[in-house]
């Protein structure tokens, strides 16, 4: 009697009873089977009855498998994700290399001692002109501001209706724009020609 | 001052105008009272029947400034700042990119006027292109330049009329107008009366627009008026019903309009000639708010 031990990887009774039939297989058929038992075990596996009847079962431990390798591809994309958005870097703050440049350093010129005497007093002077300016300015700023409240004062003294009127905010008045000075007065139906221009400027995107 | 009484008589007691006199009283009696809406009432109509219309005849007048147009002339310590900012800030800079040019091309020049010079080694260089020079760019530029005429900066050499707004471009102008208050017809900031049922803003808004012959589009700035000008009547026509006039001034600025013809009675001044036109009294109070800056 053959004790051939078929390895089969997953525990179902169903090896037991193959191993039975091949033993009653083997031992019905005569003289055409001549190669050896293990050949025609492998031709009766195909045709035995117990393997056409059942269905074959799906193994469980797939889907779990299969939802625990997602699962830990979720997580690794989280851990990514996590990673603060790149800073959009502000192109001023950075000196493009070709300004390190020696060959672009000008001459320093050397100033006679007159010349930065003089630049020294002008300076001075600057000082001084600007002091007087900006003394000029606040004065002339604290005397509106007092003109306006003794205005205030006096229309309260008036009417306290007109100068709840007056403290009520303009809505209209912003935004307020204004066209300030430039060196040349406007001219009259002036056309200004047309220029086109490629805007090369870089966008950064979060 | 027949016109302006008989206008105060017929003119209906407003409500809510109080006496100058009553005002502290009338708080204390507010609090003093509970303030159950009822008493309120009682108390607010009491205060209509005893209130007397105040003695002072209310006016709104707008200060109208045309900001200035082109930047101011310089000083002499502002201009020789001017330059030695440049100087400094030419000494202290980098190359730029077209003077390097400029440099590379005056150095191609005379290695090409030297005599050993070899045109192949040039050549293998730049590729054999005809190269335009950065000084000949900088020809084309100022040629280009030439060609364009600025508007002239001083227009007051002819001596622009004093009603034109267009004069003094580099200072902030206010308009004046010549007005008859009482007897007289002195020049003075666009005034009207206050009536009844408008604020003081209006009345200034109201004064502009009743100009004649002109329509001047302005932006005020604020309901808040920026001075007052208190002034008694003369002593004969001094009534126990109103003893002067208040003048509040309004700041606006010009954003568009213009005058329609030559003959009116306007005038765009700057601060330093207003001194010319205005009375003293009222000078003192206009040049307070009227910034030169």
């Amino acid at each position: 009697m053959l004790s051939c031990l078929v390895y089969l990887r997953n525990s179902s009774p169903l090896p037991l009873i193959w191993y039975v039939v091949l033993h009653s297989s083997l031992m019905g058929v005569d003289g055409h089977v001549s190669q050896g038992p293990w050949f025609a075990s492998v031709l009766t596996l195909k045709t035995s009855a117990p393997l056409r009847a059942e269905p074959k079962k799906k193994k469980k431990v797939d889907p779990r498998r299969e939802q625990m390798v997602r699962e830990r591809l979720k997580k690794k994309l989280k851990k990514l994700e996590r990673v603060p958005p790149e800073l959009i870097p502000i192109e001023d703050f950075t000196t493009p290399a070709k300004y390190m440049d020696e060959t672009r350093v000008r001459g320093a010129p050397q100033l006679p001692f007159e010349e930065s005497e003089r630049r020294a007093l002008l300076l001075k002077e600057w000082s001084r002109y600007k002091q007087t300016q900006h003394r000029a300015e606040m004065e002339a700023v604290g005397l509106a501001v007092e003109a306006q409240r003794e205005a205030l004062e006096e229309l309260r003294l008036e009417s306290e209706e007109l100068y709840q009127a007056a403290l009520r905010p303009d809505p209209l008045l912003f935004p307020f724009n204004h066209q300030g000075p430039s060196y040349t007065p406007p001219k009259a139906q002036y056309e200004a020609p047309e220029g086109k221009y490629n805007n090369i400027t870089k966008v950064y995107t979060q | 001052m027949a016109a302006p009484c008989s206008r105060m008589a017929s003119r209906p007691i407003c409500q809510f105008i109080t006496n100058v006199r009553r005002t502290g009283l009338k708080h204390t009696g507010v609090r003093q009272i509970s303030l159950g809406s009822a008493c309120r009432a009682a108390t607010q109509t009491r205060s209509k029947t005893e209130s007397v219309a105040s003695p002072w005849k209310l006016y709104g007048a707008v200060c109208l400034q045309r900001l200035p147009v082109i930047s101011q002339e310089r000083n002499p310590i502002e201009d020789q700042f001017a330059e030695l900012m440049h100087q400094m800030e030419l000494e202290r800079s980098l190359l730029s990119d077209h003077e390097q040019r400029l440099l590379e091309d005056s150095e191609r020049m005379t290695r090409k006027q030297a005599d050993n010079y070899d045109s192949d080694e040039e050549e293998a260089d730049y590729g054999g292109q005809e190269t335009i020079t950065a000084q000949d760019q900088e020809d084309t530029w100022e040629q280009k330049l030439k060609h364009f005429q600025p508007a002239l900066r001083d227009r007051d050499v002819g001596g622009t009329p004093l009603g034109s707004v267009e004069r003094c471009l580099g200072d902030s102008l206010v308009l004046l107008v010549q007005q008859t208050v009482g007897k007289e017809t002195i020049w003075l900031l666009p005034q009207a009366q206050w009536e009844a049922g408008e604020t003081l803003r209006q009345t200034a808004e109201r004064g502009l627009s009743s100009l004649p012959e002109a329509d001047f589009k302005a932006t005020f700035l604020g309901n808040t008026p920026c001075g007052v000008y208190r002034y008694k009547f003369p002593k004969e026509v001094r009534t126990e019903r109103c003893v002067g006039a208040k003048v509040f001034f309004f700041k606006a600025f010009l954003s568009a309009g213009s005058a329609t013809s030559q003959n009116e009675p306007f005038l765009w001044v700057k601060k330093t000639e207003l001194q010319g036109y205005l009375k003293p009294p009222y000078l003192e109070k206009v040049d307070r708010f009227i910034l030169n800056l």
